[in-house]
């Protein structure tokens, strides 16, 4: 389902080389890369994503090198393959929870099933809150509406990236659960990226940068 | 779902910025459309109070002041005119057509103007209904006298002396209203139309009371009398653009009258309230570039403020085009508003102006703008804001998204 090889990434020309161990991972399987702050974590994670072209290397998701992509292929492609998660979780502003669960699907080019939405609102317990502005939510139903908004397109690849690094224990066990059960759910690989030692034991594959 | 939606709740959730685009490019819209329904709208009146009339002979004096008093009926005359000597020039072949016109009476600030049954055919004036007017101290009314006096056929009042409407100074005899005429948004829909003989009786009485009065000499033969009688302008149109040449200049010299010729009296009256209206069109494309500048600053900013928002859309599978689109649907709908409600500011602002000038003027001098010159003013502006917002999505294109969700802690 996903693989690298020989992933290197620079800056700029003089800068810091980033060299990336090779991964792959079959359907279901789920990843998680362990770092320490400015070890190029991030990086990692938006070349996985095709947010940044790699200086060597290449990417494969779903049989498709998506460095050979065209910049509008990629977007598409970006969109209905990968769901990213941050560390603070953001929705554009000017929408509610619904719209931006209406542009996400647009922008993706997937049909609108309310059912399935209310079913995803509901299993993350933010349903109440459908119809409220972005401004409007705390933390923890922005986190959540992070998740569903990398889920509800079903996409194959679920990148997180430190999801967990702000939360205190108890949510940081919710959340992880959240998006491993999410994963489960859509048949995606769950990938996350974190400094955050505490979650090592929710997961069976791990590497270290 | 669709990029529309999203920018028009974009324009929501900031409405004052919103608001302000809107308002001052309406605003500057309104200015724009203004000073050019007013420019033509004046040209117009102008060109179409000419009629017929190629020169106007009238006392020396201002030749403005002339043509101003004889033909728009704006200011005083210069003086008067001996009736014979106009008359001797009404007799020349190159003359077509001769109108004496005499003032002296108001009423209701409405000027009563003593002429021949000639004036009309100069503005193709028609009777609405009523009779032409066939003795002294019957009167023929424009049409927007008619209709702001309410006066009927039969209706008679009283003149007052001069220009100015006064309580004081008023005529003894009765004019009596015999003729209305069709409206032809021209000068004479607010004058007051009699023969050359109302104005000399009324004015007669009063001379010779007081010559009664002061001299007590002998009375006047009528052979003398016709020679005293005088005019205040002869409105004259040529047989052949030829005369105007030679006609003038013959006048200026050898009698102690002057011509003017209005066509070229008024191009310089247009020529001097030119620079108004160009003064205030400065103004308006000024208002226009700064509304610009707002649009640009106001969607530049969301662009700038939102990098994350459209960085995240990026993610969504939105493509650059996709976000472009997003802000240029945006800026087209602060465009299509600040089109409505500048045309609704333009078109209230002209009634309450054109209100004022009628009440000044009693006289309506609306002029509807034509198709090509709202185009005209339409697609400066459209330039206008196309390079607003090409400018504004620039950043969009220069968008690094992953510099930019790195940067969210």
């Amino acid at each position: 389902m996903l693989q690298t090889d020989n992933l290197t990434f620079r800056y700029k020309k003089e800068g810091q080389i980033f060299k990336f161990p090779n991964i792959a991972l079959d359907e279901n399987e789920n990843l998680l890369i362990l770092g320490k702050s400015g070890i190029g974590k991030t990086t990692f994670l938006h070349l996985l994503a095709g947010l940044l072209s790699p200086t060597d290397g290449k990417v494969v998701i779903d049989d498709v090198s998506i460095n050979l992509l065209f910049q509008s292929k990629l977007d598409t492609f970006r969109g209905q393959k990968i769901g990213l998660v941050f560390q603070k979780n953001y929705a554009v502003k000017s929408l509610s929870v619904l719209e931006n669960l209406y542009a996400r699907l647009f922008f993706s080019k997937k049909t609108i099933d309310n059912d399935e939405i209310d079913k995803l609102l509901e299993q993350l317990g933010i349903k109440d809150s459908k119809n409220s502005k972005i401004h409007e939510l705390s933390e923890g139903q922005l986190q959540r509406l992070g998740i569903a908004l990398s889920v509800i397109h079903k996409p194959k690849i679920i990148l997180a990236d430190e999801p967990t690094s702000s939360l205190d224990d108890e949510n940081c066990k919710v959340v992880i659960e959240l998006l491993k059960n999410q994963a489960e759910r859509t048949h995606a690989n769950l990938i996350v990226i974190t400094h955050d030692q505490r979650i090592k034991t929710f997961f069976q594959n791990s590497i270290t940068l | 779902m669709n990029i529309w939606k999203i920018s028009i709740q974009n324009l929501k959730s900031k409405p004052l910025y919103t608001f302000l685009s809107i308002l001052i490019l309406s605003l500057s819209i309104m200015l724009l459309l203004s000073v050019q329904q007013l420019k033509i709208s004046f040209k117009n009146q102008i060109d179409s109070n000419l009629g017929k009339i190629d020169l106007v002979i009238g006392a020396k004096g201002s030749p403005l002041q002339l043509i101003l008093a004889s033909v728009l009926h704006l200011d005083n005359p210069t003086g008067n005119i001996s009736y014979h000597e106009a008359e001797k020039i009404s007799k020349s072949s190159f003359v077509k057509l001769a109108v004496p016109i005499s003032y002296g009476d108001n009423y209701e600030k409405y000027r009563i103007i003593g002429t021949t049954k000639e004036y009309l055919s100069i503005y193709n004036a028609e009777l609405q209904n009523g009779d032409v007017i066939k003795k002294p101290m019957e009167v023929i009314l424009g049409n927007t006298v008619a209709k702001q006096l309410n006066f009927k056929i039969g209706d008679t009042f009283l003149s007052s002396h001069g220009l100015k409407e006064n309580d004081i100074d008023l005529h003894a005899d009765k004019l009596t209203v015999v003729g209305i005429l069709k409206p032809t948004k021209k000068v004479i829909d607010r004058l007051i139309i009699t023969n050359l003989e109302s104005i000399w009786n009324v004015h007669k009485h009063e001379d010779e009371i007081d010559e009664d009065n002061e001299i007590h000499t002998e009375h006047h033969p009528q052979k003398t009398h016709d020679l005293n009688r005088e005019i205040t302008s002869l409105l004259i149109s040529f047989k052949s653009p030829r005369a105007l040449l030679t006609f003038p200049r013959k006048i200026n010299k050898e009698t102690n009258m002057q011509a003017a010729l209005p066509k070229y009296e008024l191009h310089k009256l247009y020529e001097y309230t030119n620079i108004g209206f160009q003064t205030i069109s400065w103004i308006a494309y000024l208002i226009l570039l700064i509304s610009g500048m707002i649009i640009f600053i106001s969607l530049y900013k969301m662009v700038k403020e939102r990098a994350f928002d459209l960085a995240l859309l990026r993610t969504y599978g939105a493509s650059n085009l996709q976000l472009i689109k997003m802000v240029i649907y945006e800026g087209i709908t602060i465009v299509f508003f600040a089109f409505i409600i500048g045309f609704i500011f333009v078109k209230t602002a002209l009634y309450f102006i054109f209100k004022i000038v009628k009440n000044y003027y009693h006289h309506n001098i609306l002029q509807e703008l034509s198709f090509n010159e709202v185009l005209q003013t339409g697609g400066l502006v459209l330039i206008m804001m196309f390079l607003s917002i090409s400018l504004a999505t620039y950043p969009i294109i220069k968008m690094n998204i992953s510099t930019i969700l790195s940067n969210e802690k």
